[in-house]
């Protein structure tokens, strides 16, 4: 346990971000294997991605500074 | 050999703010208990990267093809660029303290003199001191030197152009730093952490970003040439974000001074 919390301080030690950055991370494969999303592939799907890690930063500083 | 610019850049600032935290504690050690055994200690860290780099750079490049690679070190730059920026937004905007390099050395110093050591021989407390700093500090130079350099194959850059050139960062930080330490005999104070900590955030994130997008088969407009926009969006970003949070503390500060203000009313009514 303590090696693995060891390398998630080590990584990113904050579960906002990672959280966000694993939704991006899933939106994106599921974009990229569905067929039926694939209208979404290209500049929609970069727009999702750059977005994803706006809103991970955003979320995270408001609920570090909200206590 | 060519040089690949960006990589150069973004491994020698990221490079330059891990050196002078290992610096700092390697100095400490070297005052208040003696320099054999901080060199000693720095010296077994330094070897220690060494393999780690030589073996982890090798099977990386050799073995994992580049767009698994770009996927998952741009996910994971995305990862420590997001944490930087994020101490540095705080700090800026006054809802962290800054990292006082000076108030780490005179806390360690005061911690180790409080020990009563000052001996000559090599003193173990020291030395692993000194190498558990280096090779932590280190161990993060080492992944941006890897992770960096792998994944800035071009047509014009080769993998061992892309390490290469962030090994000549990252080397080039460490004299740097080094050099300044020595000269200046103290950790580095004058070093603003925060505006470096703020700059390498915004370029891991925004390399993160690129790679890891290309890594989905994402292609960018303008094609490298992008970058500059990811950073102009992030940087936008962070300053709007530093407004809102500085206006924030602000009204925090405010609301009990108000708040005095307002009682004395209110027991008269």
């Amino acid at each position: 346990m303590k090696v693995i919390k060891a390398i998630y301080n080590f990584f990113v030690g904050d579960m906002i971000i990672l959280i966000g950055v694993a939704i991006a991370v899933i939106l994106l494969a599921l974009i990229n294997t569905i067929n039926a999303l694939s209208p979404l592939r290209g500049t929609v799907e970069a727009i999702i991605f750059i977005a994803a890690v706006i809103i991970s930063l955003t979320t995270t500083l408001i609920r570090e500074v909200m206590g | 050999m060519e040089l690949a610019w960006p990589v150069f850049v973004a491994a020698f600032l990221a490079s330059a703010v891990e050196f002078v935290e290992a610096f700092t504690i390697v100095l400490v050690v070297g005052i208040t208990i003696n320099w054999r055994s901080s060199v000693l200690g720095a010296l077994l860290a330094a070897a220690t990267l060494a393999v780690i780099v030589a073996t982890l750079g090798v099977a990386l490049v050799t073995y994992v093809p580049i767009v698994i690679l770009r996927l998952v070190v741009g996910i994971i730059l995305i990862l420590f660029g997001l944490k930087w920026l994020k101490k540095a937004v705080l700090r800026y905007s006054k809802h962290k303290a800054l990292h006082d390099e000076e108030a780490i050395y005179e806390e360690k110093v005061a911690e180790l003199k409080a020990r009563g050591e000052s001996i000559q021989r090599v003193d173990t407390f020291g030395t692993v001191l000194s190498y558990k700093a280096v090779l932590l500090e280190g161990l993060e130079v080492a992944f941006i030197v890897i992770t960096f350099g792998s994944s800035a194959v071009t047509n014009t850059c080769s993998s061992a152009c892309g390490i290469g050139s962030a090994t000549i960062g990252a080397i080039l930080a460490g004299i740097l730093v080094i050099l300044l330490g020595a000269l200046v005999r103290a950790p580095l104070t004058k070093v603003p952490e925060n505006t470096l900590k703020f700059v390498v955030g915004l370029m891991l994130t925004t390399f993160g970003t690129f790679w890891a997008g290309e890594g989905f088969g994402i292609t960018w407009p303008f094609s490298d040439a992008f970058l500059f926009v990811l950073l102009a969006i992030y940087l936008l970003t962070s300053f709007i974000l530093i407004m809102a949070l500085s206006q924030h503390k602000q009204r925090q500060l405010a609301a009990p001074a108000s708040d005095s203000m307002v009682k004395p009313q209110e027991v008269r009514r």
